[in-house]
């Protein structure tokens, strides 16, 4: 359907369309008017993706003078490649209306390990190596050497994609990975440096939060990004963790060893290189006289991840005349790794502010702050100079430098801890150097800077008022967007007590009580007999639900559940829980039936959609608290108090609800689609904690259903079910339109939209 | 036979100094395919398999292993292929041979009654049901002893009787239980310490489907090396030490024991599956390309030890594997389904039938163009949004209904109370006649064109309908034989039932052997009309003999079973007239009744 919006003519690629999502397309629209930041809650199940994609891209088309830019950031890759997906079908449609005029190119970018189509760099096992494998057979003098000595193996890739030079471009189109890495074997050039070429020429590009929020990266990816950007972070509830995660760095035990023995090699190497091209450390000397402007000299292939410290200045500034040798370079950072192993030997937990840290550097390593700052592109640009390819082996030291760096650089919003031991596992010595960073404002501060508009958008993203507070922003439109519903498909209840009566909770005192395991497992045996095709539970830690497997492996309750439905577990081994996954929709397409067990704030939870019929039912079982004890949460709960007075048990209240939020959010996706969702926990039926969920969830949550037992909870469940199970009237009854037509937003547009759906 | 098919690596001559093109030589029932692994070939090649004769060269001859087909059709133009080694060769060999005979079978069996070729035991399984089935003795009795059916006409309606042998054949394979099998338990006779493990080939099928290490262990030392028992005690041995969760133990007993360590180690063969499996999986799902762009936590970077993910003992440990994978493992091969069609009690067979079965995947595996195909076509289908589109049309299936009583029933229920429901509440008397008088006015304008259905039969249809079935359903009940025939006497309810089953069958065997085709049909149809006139008429009898207070009853139930004999009867009638207008007469004698 094709609507107006004000001034801008929608392009939108369905019949129909829910008036949530006219709504959030008006906001939208006004954000992208004033040219600011937004903030916009909407339920999962109502279209956000497409409605964003729709009312960009046709905000674009309607300004032809000043085209935007839409930079898509997405939590996963396969969340990249499902955003490309509608993309796709929105591309087709705006095309098929107005010809060639609407073609964009839209790319998804990720790590070379994603897009490269080099069987012999494939065959690497993990991102590292593979982009060493890369850097092996692309580095500039790798290549000058080849022409000497045939031998050195080249990728054939990189090769034809360097010979095409300016003529390398990717034709308009919607590009998945999948269809890019097709596109480069076709015409053998390589997809990934092509697609981070075409990066500045696209109108759209999708990729990961941390090609944007992560420095390590961001400065080489995004760096050419232009100001008439719209930025938009998808699925962002979490978005304030993967800031400080950006800025946070470790050192053990492990790392130091491996730094030291790189330290060894970097030496061998500077020897070497002394003696038979003095010249050359000589040139790297004089340019960092001048300053570490130096990224600009050297050729595409050979950067890698950049400073983490964000100030430009820093570009700018000289190096400090103490580390501009090689030698004397070595030498401070076999001081530093000294340091640190005296402060890793520690019997008891320390906590230390940055600065404290940095003058006692000072004074025993005799390490001063603005040597520190430089660390990282000391190091980059020796690795450069000494020509390293095999950049994975050199990490240890990577790490090191980056500590220092970030040390050196900011005062506030980090501190340090050093732990000798984790603290649930006293018995296992690994001390622990941490410089963990609290302030998510960070990393995302040049985001906000540097971009015209910046949308942060998410299914859950209470309370609202939050989120600017945390990453200190701004917004000029910040919303939360009911869900209209056409009848209550979705079906929160919370569980207290089970059949017997006996109250279940994950708490710490109860969570091994065998009377809460079992009662656990008699909801679910019960359930999977009455809900058809798949249903999903999610536990607190991978801890609690390898414990609770077992008991129920042993007491035979496993085994009754087995006879309704197949079970997958979502393990710590990535490759084995993608495979389960995949399994697990298998055999929901089949009509088997399958039960997903998956763990709240893990990868599955995070990222994968349970719609249809891959999820009928969610089971939470307990509250996804964080593990209070951990010294890191304990000193971020304190900067938050310090610093934006949120008291410590009602940030971890809400960190754990939003958690949960996630975790049920996934069943439904668009209103066609019904599923029910069961809090197991008697906390849950405290207002406290119940306050926290999303405004949807708590507007389809009953009070009768706020205190329910086992019994009580299947009746619930048929019920629900049978009704599910009845013909609807589509676009909604009684005057409350949940789904409009074309005409229907004519008219609208006629009479103003204030007298809408809800 | 049919769809099976031989595929070998071979090279094609089209004569003996030919070098040769390499390919695949693939055999199907019916047609040979020569395809050159060089795809610009135009050695091509597709013949009917009809009529070959083939020459072959002897194993032991040092010529290297051909096999000359010539094909009549083409007037004795010969093929030669050269395979890579003599049982590839022996194998098509025998395809081509078994494709010859398989042409000739139908043949055959028109001619012959295949009596003699029964094995033993079949004859054994259809004594036992003879005997166990007294109703179906009588008819086998009635019928074939009467020469009305051969043996096998009678026992081809019952495949599903003859058991096991059947069974394999159907189409449908059984699927695998959800329950884990590789969790049991050992009974122990409780004063010493010795256990006991049952092992039936169920469970063996998935030990193996779940860990081909121990597939491939099996093959690799059963019985060069070991002996079953002595491998399973090893394996169940592992097991145990599994359990045991020692993993000290364990490494200690690996290091002394190689044939146990197999056991313990890891499962490489899994892993190669693994690493295949994982290129292919949806891209919306696959949570390991994060990996490749998460930076944040390169090598100690982010945050470690926040107490948002807690810590397990590390997994790497290679005696280690945990309840969940295994968990993980079962579910996947139970979907995976029973992929080998071997029953045998054999371990052996099976383990191999299972290891082909895999490379054969494997191989599949690397013409990924398909899946990949596929893939793509099921992301953007899933992509859409679907109450916003305009509802797609699928094809819909026709419901088939089991017993037609039930379901009619049902319905009656709804005709009778919806309408009556809705006039009450909607429309009153003068409306309905108001209605009525329309429609008769609209007839009488424009007539009633063209009547589908002729009132008579109409009409008929309408009465015996109600008739029937509100008796029925007044008197007789819902289980007519049960209220009904009791109060016949027994001798006639006997006569009844047993009618009821002839009919059953006779019919059943008219029915198919429509349309004649060969004369052996003819006379069958003739022997089977005869029969039908014969019970036809006992049916008559029957009727008259009964007392009259319930001839009425034994009447409607007998009404059926003629009407099913009547058709039989005008079919034929039909059939006849039609091919003795056809034939003027002339072959067949006419007036055969």
């Amino acid at each position: 359907m094709i609507f107006k919006i004000e001034d801008v003519t929608v392009y939108f690629p369905y019949d129909n369309i829910y008036p949530e999502q006219y709504e959030y397309m008006v906001e939208l629209k006004r954000t992208l008017d004033a040219k600011g930041h937004c903030l916009l809650e909407m339920p999962t199940g109502t279209g956000k993706t497409i409605a964003l994609l729709s009312l960009i891209t046709s905000y674009r088309l309607s300004r032809p003078d000043s085209p935007i830019k839409l930079v898509y950031c997405t939590r996963t890759v396969h969340e990249m490649e499902k955003t490309l997906a509608e993309l796709k079908v929105l591309h087709d449609y705006q095309v098929l209306h107005l010809g060639t005029q609407a073609k964009i190119l839209a790319i998804g970018l990720s790590s070379r390990k994603n897009l490269c189509v080099n069987t012999k760099v494939l065959a690497a096992e993990n991102r590292d190596s593979v982009d060493a494998a890369c850097r092996k057979r692309t580095a500039s003098w790798v290549r000058a050497l080849s022409t000497e000595n045939p031998n050195i193996e080249l990728c054939d890739y990189f090769e034809n994609y360097e010979k095409a030079a300016e003529n390398a471009l990717l034709p308009p189109g919607v590009y998945t990975l999948e269809d890019l890495r097709a596109f480069g074997k076709n015409r053998g050039w390589c997809p990934y440096f092509l697609a981070r070429h075409m990066v500045q020429f696209a109108n759209v590009i999708v990729y990961s939060y941390q090609y944007l929020l992560d420095p390590k990266v961001a400065g080489i990816i995004s760096k050419e990004l232009q100001k008439e950007s719209v930025v938009v972070f998808d699925e962002a509830h979490n978005i304030d963790n993967v800031c400080i995660e950006a800025l946070s760095v470790s050192v053990r035990r492990v790392t130091l060893e491996g730094a030291n023995r790189n330290l060894n090699k970097i030496r061998e190497e500077i020897d070497r290189s002394k003696a038979t091209d003095a010249g050359r450390l000589r040139a790297e000397y004089n340019r960092l006289v001048e300053g570490l402007a130096l990224r600009g000299d050297l050729s595409g292939g050979d950067q890698w991840l950049a400073n983490p410290a964000l100030p430009h200045d820093i570009l700018k500034e000289a190096v400090p005349g103490n580390i501009r040798r090689a030698e004397h370079f070595v030498h401070v950072l076999r001081r530093l790794l000294q340091y640190l192993g005296v402060r890793l030997d520690t019997e008891n937990v320390e906590k230390e502010s940055p600065v404290s840290f940095v003058s006692s550097l000072n004074s025993q390593a005799g390490i001063e702050q603005k040597t520190l700052k430089f660390c990282y592109d000391r190091l980059q640009s020796l690795m450069l100079t000494l020509e390293i390819t095999d950049t994975d082996e050199f990490l240890p030291i990577q790490t090191v430098c980056d500590f220092a760096t970030l040390v050196g650089t900011y005062a506030r919003g980090f501190s340090i801890i050093i732990e000798p031991y984790d603290e649930r596992m006293p018995h296992i010595p690994d001390p622990i150097l941490q410089l963990s960073c609290h302030d998510a404002s960070l990393a995302i501060k040049p985001v906000f800077d540097r971009f015209q508009s910046v949308v942060i958008t998410s299914g859950t993203l209470s309370p609202i008022d939050l989120y600017p507070r945390l990453l200190s922003f701004t917004p000029v439109v910040s919303r939360s967007f009911k869900m209209s519903m056409t009848r209550d498909c979705i079906c929160p209840m919370v569980l207290t007590r089970g059949s017997d009566q006996l109250p279940v909770s994950t708490k710490f005192d109860m969570r091994s009580d065998p009377g809460v395991v079992r009662n656990y497992g008699k909801l679910l045996v019960e359930m999977v007999s009455i809900v058809p095709d798949g249903v999903v539970c999610f536990f607190v830690s991978y801890s609690y639900m390898d414990g609770i497997i077992a008991t129920w492996n042993e007491t035979g309750i496993l085994k009754e559940i087995m006879q309704q439905k197949l079970v997958f577990i979502e393990t710590q081994d990535v490759v084995e829980t993608t495979l389960a996954l995949d399994n697990y929709r298998r055999a929901c397409d089949c009509g088997r039936g399958a039960v997903f067990f998956s763990v709240a704030r893990g990868k599955v939870a995070e990222g994968i959609d349970f719609d249809r019929h891959y999820g009928r039912l969610v089971v939470m079982y307990g509250v996804p608290f964080q593990y209070t004890l951990s010294k890191i949460l304990l000193a971020r709960l304190e900067y938050l108090r310090d610093t934006f007075q949120i008291k410590e048990g009602d940030f971890l209240t809400f960190d754990a609800l939003r958690q949960a939020a996630q975790c049920v959010g996934r069943v439904i996706r668009s209103k066609a689609d019904y599923g029910m969702m069961i809090f197991a926990d008697k906390r849950y039926s405290r207002h406290d904690k119940r306050s926290k969920l999303p405004g949807w969830i708590l507007s389809h949550l009953r009070d009768a259903h706020l205190n329910l037992s086992t019994d009580m909870a299947i009746h619930i469940a048929r019920e629900f079910l049978r009704k599910m199970a009845q013909p609807y009237d589509k676009t909604g009854t009684m005057g409350r339109k949940t789904l409009l037509t074309q005409e229907d937003l004519e008219k609208m547009a006629e009479t103003g939209v204030q007298d809408m759906a809800y | 036979m049919a769809g099976e098919q031989v595929e070998k690596r071979v090279k094609y001559k089209s004569s003996v100094k030919d070098p040769g093109t390499p390919g695949f030589l693939r055999i199907k029932e019916g047609m040979l395919l020569f395809v050159p692994n060089d795809p610009k070939s135009d050695s091509k090649l597709k013949v009917q398999t009809q009529n070959i004769t083939q020459k072959f060269t002897k194993e032991g001859s040092n010529k290297p292993p051909w096999l000359n087909l010539t094909i009549k059709q083409l007037l004795g133009r010969s093929h030669i292929f050269e395979f890579e080694n003599y049982p590839d060769m022996h194998a098509c060999r025998d395809f081509i041979t078994a494709l010859g005979k398989s042409d000739e079978e139908p043949k055959k069996a028109a001619v012959l009654t295949s009596t003699e070729q029964l094995s033993i035991k079949e004859l054994e399984i259809r004594f036992k049901l003879l005997r166990e089935n007294s109703e179906l003795q009588r008819l086998h009795k009635q019928f074939v002893e009467s020469k009305v059916l051969t043996e096998d006409e009678f026992w081809a309606t019952r495949k599903k009787l003859l058991g096991k042998d059947s069974i394999r054949k159907s189409k449908q394979q059984l699927g695998l239980k959800s329950m884990m099998v590789s969790g049991i338990k050992p009974s122990t006779d409780g004063r010493t310490n010795r256990v006991t493990f049952n092992l039936t080939p169920e469970i063996i099928f998935q030990i193996f489907a779940e860990k081909p290490a121990v597939r491939q262990a099996f093959i690799n030392y059963v019985p060069s090396k070991m002996t079953e028992k002595d491998f399973w005690t090893k394996y169940f041995r592992a097991e145990y030490l599994y359990s045991t969760k020692n993993t000290a133990v364990a490494a200690a007993e690996a290091a002394e024991d190689e044939e146990l360590a197999v056991f313990l180690k890891p499962d490489e063969i899994l892993a190669r599956e693994t690493r295949q499996k994982i290129r292919r999986v949806d891209p919306t799902l696959d949570m390991e390309a994060d990996e490749g762009d998460d930076y944040s936590h390169l090598m100690d970077h982010g945050i470690q030890r926040d107490g948002t993910m807690d810590v397990v003992e590390p997994q790497n440990d290679q005696f280690k594997r945990s309840l969940l994978q295994d968990l993980n493992r079962h579910a996947a091969v139970v979907l995976e389904g029973r992929s080998i069609d071997v029953d045998s009690e054999d371990t052996r067979i099976v383990a191999e039938a299972l290891t082909r079965v895999k490379q054969v995947s494997k191989g599949d595996g690397e013409t990924t163009k398909d899946a990949n195909q596929e893939r793509l076509e099921r992301m953007s289908r899933v992509a859409g949004m679907e109450d916003l589109q305009a509802p797609q049309n699928f094809p819909l299936a026709p419901l088939s209904i089991k017993d037609p009583r039930d379901y009619f029933e049902s319905q009656q229920g709804n005709v009778v109370n919806v309408p009556g429901v809705a006039k009450g509440l909607k429309r009153n008397v003068h409306e309905a006649y108001g209605l009525l008088k329309e429609s008769i006015v609209e007839i009488r304008a424009t007539g009633l064109s063209d009547p589908l259905i002729k009132p008579e039969v109409s009409f008929e249809v309408f009465s015996s309908l109600t008739r029937t079935i509100s008796t029925a359903k007044n008197i007789i009940g819902k289980n007519p034989r049960e209220c009904f025939l009791d109060r016949l006497p027994k001798s006639t309810k006997d006569e009844v039932l047993h009618h009821w089953t002839s009919i059953q069958e006779l019919p059943r065997h008219f029915w198919s052997s429509y349309p004649i085709t060969t004369p052996y049909l003819h006379t069958k149809v003739g022997k089977l009309k005869d029969a039908m006139s014969n019970t036809y008429s006992k049916l008559d009898a029957m009727k008259e003999s009964v007392q009259s207070d319930l001839r009425h009853q034994v009447s409607l139930l007998v009404r059926p079973m003629q009407q099913a004999l009547d058709a039989a009867f005008q079919h034929y009638e039909a059939d006849l007239q039609r091919r003795t207008a056809k034939s003027s007469g002339g072959e067949r004698p006419n007036g055969y009744v």
